[in-house]
């Protein structure tokens, strides 16, 4: 396999992330990933930003040329928000094999994510490359805490199909564990829930779903019911927005504690994965302490809100999140919404190297300070 | 539920839970306020001004010099005048209302106690607002948006204040300062309760809120804000590079003051197409941005707001942005449409092309404040004012002055309308 920090003359640019996406994901020390990443970037960037002429005068507009970029914060990242306001497509429409769509609150338009082939195989074989690294490679019967319906079907898919699907590849069986309601509510079937424990309870099985799905429609329900499961092998993991849980002021360790005692299994087989429909394929997963690690084929940069230079270890910043998997859209480098606490550079005591994290919260709306209205003529409907 | 009362000589302020006491005492200091003349008053406010700017405590604090020369005596007589109609001694007690009146006198008296709600964005803003009201005669309980911003030394100052008549102790205590969490509504309703005339500075939440809140009948309601500031350069100014690079600059002063927050602070500029293109004027503002200093920390909230903006200009074929390179300091977005763009705020503006100064006319509605007007004729000026106060502006100045409190401010007469007009016939 080739060596994605040697860069030889014959090597392409899919060599270099191929051989990123198959080698060790948490090995590489933080310094030669930085180079291996920015390297990439100037070549793939420039390639996206042919294909997309919305992204070549966001890069030309904000940003430094490619050829002067030495880190991966040189690269200017676009906002996750774009995505909702403009249909951001590097490749012919003949070759999107697959749309993504976010989630989107009411009156907003959802992210669209253009998917071609490339793109699709490297987010489906960097998904396993990771997640092997977190609960090994062994297909297992794999219980989805959500409804069918969440995974749709055709070529549209929103993120939680994404991540049911996606996740599914470690899967020898798959069980959906919820049945939706005629008013669109999810709720558990705990007869399909008894049964698929009943099978494989006592063997290695796996479990996905969203945070707060997991723990208002699954644990809370089981908790309440007096249901409760034995998987001493079984793996959760789970992903999504600590918002509401935060509000009910549930911390990471309830939810550890309260999950694995309904389910059986120990508080420490729950982990938290930290990903986004946009960035497809890549997620950093908790390590045993209860970090964040990048792959070797992704980053994050934490941004100070000022600068917007990257943060010291112990700093909390806007996160960026970094990588060299989509060709079909402008993915590469993504400044999100979320904040989160630069916890160490190749020192996370779990021994992966690179930098490691903890998401703090969502940047939330502060109250306006001045007399100033932010809204010009909206509300009052002048016109031209 | 509890608030802090910023007394002046005490350290640390006072914690209540229930603002009867701050009222009280506020009530009680009425009448030696009422029994100073207006000379009495205007010379203590302008050693209150010198001593502001002698004052280790307050001499560098943000907007303290203009404060201090506000504060002096022309400037505060100038604008009983303006306020009074001439009729500056009906404060003091009934004056004859004139010839042809028959004998009627007429006096201004004060409202009694007026609650004041204050903005967070202009550190001085509250002297703004009790100065005037305290002229009028009126006592002061203001509830400050950041209690660490400095008035509590201001009011330090004015404590130790001399006048003639009347000691800047005695003024001192007929403004209650207090703060307290915008969660602790029962301490609003208290102080809406308590009000004979409320005065509001903020944004459509604070004013919204405070117009909920119970009053007395009587009691009278002054809002400032929230307001949308713009600015127009029109071709002539393009002529002259100085003229329009001195605009261009005190343009940018006028936004980073306050950090582009005031109702006062223009948010869109329209350019009204002459010898240069927007992406020239576009250039001129970056340069003048460029050489202000960084400005304080920012929230995450506002860099996302700032980042998603320039994204959102920079990826859209018709649109143009010049970001700072240090960071989100300033950023300046232009376009070709005509309309007024949602602020960003925290020095981020828009420009916009225009055929005419006459195309941006229909666009202003009593939502827009201030209109800066940088203009090569003054003529063209002129016409261009008269048809933007019709549409509802209130204010069309030179740029570099778009912040520069003076009254009328929004439209509004403060001193006026902090008093009520009674009429004697014996």
């Amino acid at each position: 396999m080739a060596d994605p920090t040697e860069e030889g003359p014959d090597m392409t640019l899919e060599d270099r992330v191929t051989a990123l996406i198959s080698g060790e994901q948490f090995a590489m020390p933080q310094r030669e990933k930085d180079a291996a990443l920015a390297s990439i970037m100037g070549d793939l960037c420039a390639l996206v930003a042919t294909g997309c002429p919305q992204y070549g005068r966001f890069l030309s507009r904000l940003g430094r040329p490619a050829s002067d970029w030495t880190s991966l914060a040189d690269v200017p990242p676009l906002p996750v928000t774009m995505f909702k306001k403009f249909a951001l497509s590097a490749v012919p429409e003949e070759q999107v094999v697959r749309e993504l769509h976010s989630s989107s609150t009411t009156g907003q338009s959802p992210s669209r994510i253009f998917i071609d082939k490339t793109t699709a195989f490297r987010q489906a074989r960097a998904l396993v490359s990771i997640l092997k690294d977190a609960i090994g490679g062994a297909r297992r019967p794999y219980l989805v805490l959500d409804v069918p319906e969440s995974v749709g079907d055709g070529d549209t898919l929103t993120a939680r199909g994404a991540a049911i699907r996606g996740i599914g590849n470690f899967a020898s069986s798959t069980t959906f564990a919820m049945r939706q309601g005629g008013d669109g509510s999810v709720n558990p079937d705990w007869d399909v829930v008894s049964a698929f424990f009943s099978e494989h309870g006592d063997q290695p099985v796996l479990l996905f779903g969203f945070t707060f799905i997991v723990w208002s429609r699954f644990v809370r329900e089981a908790e309440e019911h007096g249901h409760r499961f034995k998987a001493p092998h079984a793996q959760l993991l789970h992903s999504g927005g600590w918002k509401k849980l935060t509000a009910e002021s549930v911390s990471k360790a309830e939810f550890n504690e309260r999950t694995g005692a309904v389910l059986g299994m120990p508080a420490t087989a729950a982990l938290d994965f930290y990903g986004m429909v946009e960035q497809v394929g890549t997620v950093f997963v908790d390590c045993p302490a209860g970090n964040k690690h990048a792959p070797a084929f992704a980053d994050i940069v934490i941004r100070h809100p000022h600068t917007l230079e990257p943060v010291a270890p112990g700093e909390v910043g806007i996160i960026e999140v970094a990588s060299v998997l989509p060709t079909s859209y402008p993915g590469q480098a993504l400044m999100t919404e979320d904040q989160g606490e630069l916890l160490g550079v190749d020192d996370c005591p779990c021994g992966r190297l690179g930098q490691y994290f903890r998401f703090t919260s969502r940047v939330e709306r502060v109250e306006v300070r001045g007399c100033g209205d932010t809204f010009a003529a909206k509300r009052d409907g002048a016109t031209p | 539920m509890t608030g802090q009362y910023f007394q002046p000589g005490v350290a640390e302020p006072q914690i209540f839970e229930d603002l009867s006491g701050v009222i009280g005492g506020l009530r009680a200091a009425q009448p030696s306020l009422v029994a100073a003349s207006n000379d009495d008053l205007l010379e203590l406010l302008a050693d209150f001004g010198g001593r502001l700017l002698r004052d280790p405590a307050t001499m560098r604090l943000d907007g303290v010099v203009f404060l201090a020369a506000w504060l002096k005596r022309a400037n505060l007589e100038g604008m009983l005048e303006l306020n009074l109609g001439g009729r500056e001694a009906a404060l003091e007690g009934f004056i004859p209302l004139g010839e042809g009146a028959r004998g009627t006198r007429i006096a201004a008296r004060p409202h009694g106690l007026v609650s004041m709600w204050m903005a967070g964005n202009v550190p001085t803003l509250a002297a703004f607002s009790f100065i005037p009201a305290l002229l009028a005669r009126n006592v002061c309980l203001v509830k400050l948006a950041d209690p660490e911003a400095g008035m509590d030394r201001i009011l330090d100052v004015l404590a130790r204040s001399e006048g003639p008549g009347v000691s800047g102790r005695e003024l001192a205590d007929c403004v209650g300062v207090v703060w307290y969490s915008s969660e602790e509504r029962d301490l609003s309703v208290e102080m809406s309760r308590a009000a004979d005339a409320k005065v509001v500075w903020g944004g459509r939440g604070a004013i919204e809120g405070v117009r909920a809140l119970p009053q007395a009948d009587h009691c009278v309601n002054i809002d400032f804000g929230p307001k949308y500031s713009i600015g127009m350069i029109d071709a002539g100014i393009q002529q002259d590079s100085e003229q329009l690079d001195a605009a261009v600059a005190a343009f940018v002063r006028d936004i980073a003051i306050f950090d582009q927050r005031a109702c006062s602070s223009p948010q869109t500029i329209f350019v009204e197409r002459g010898e240069l293109s927007l992406a020239d004027v576009g250039d001129r503002f970056a340069a003048a941005f460029s050489k202000l200093p960084p400005k304080p920390d920012l929230d995450a909230y506002t860099t996302v707001q700032i980042v998603n903006t320039r994204a959102q200009w920079a990826l859209d074929e018709v649109r143009d942005v010049i970001a700072s390179a240090d960071g989100a300091n300033w950023t300046v977005c232009m376009d070709q449409e005509v309309s007024l763009k949602e602020a960003i705020q925290s020095r981020t503006v828009f420009l916009s092309a225009v055929d005419s100064s006459e195309h941006v006319i229909p666009l202003i509605s009593p939502r827009v404040q201030t209109v800066g007007i940088a203009f090569g004729d003054p003529d063209k000026a002129a016409a261009f004012a008269a048809a933007a106060t019709l549409k509802g502006a209130v204010r069309c100045v030179r740029p570099g002055l778009m912040n520069v409190q003076e009254s009328p401010w929004d439209g509004k007469l403060l001193i006026n309308q902090l008093v009520r007009w009674v009429t004697l016939k014996p």
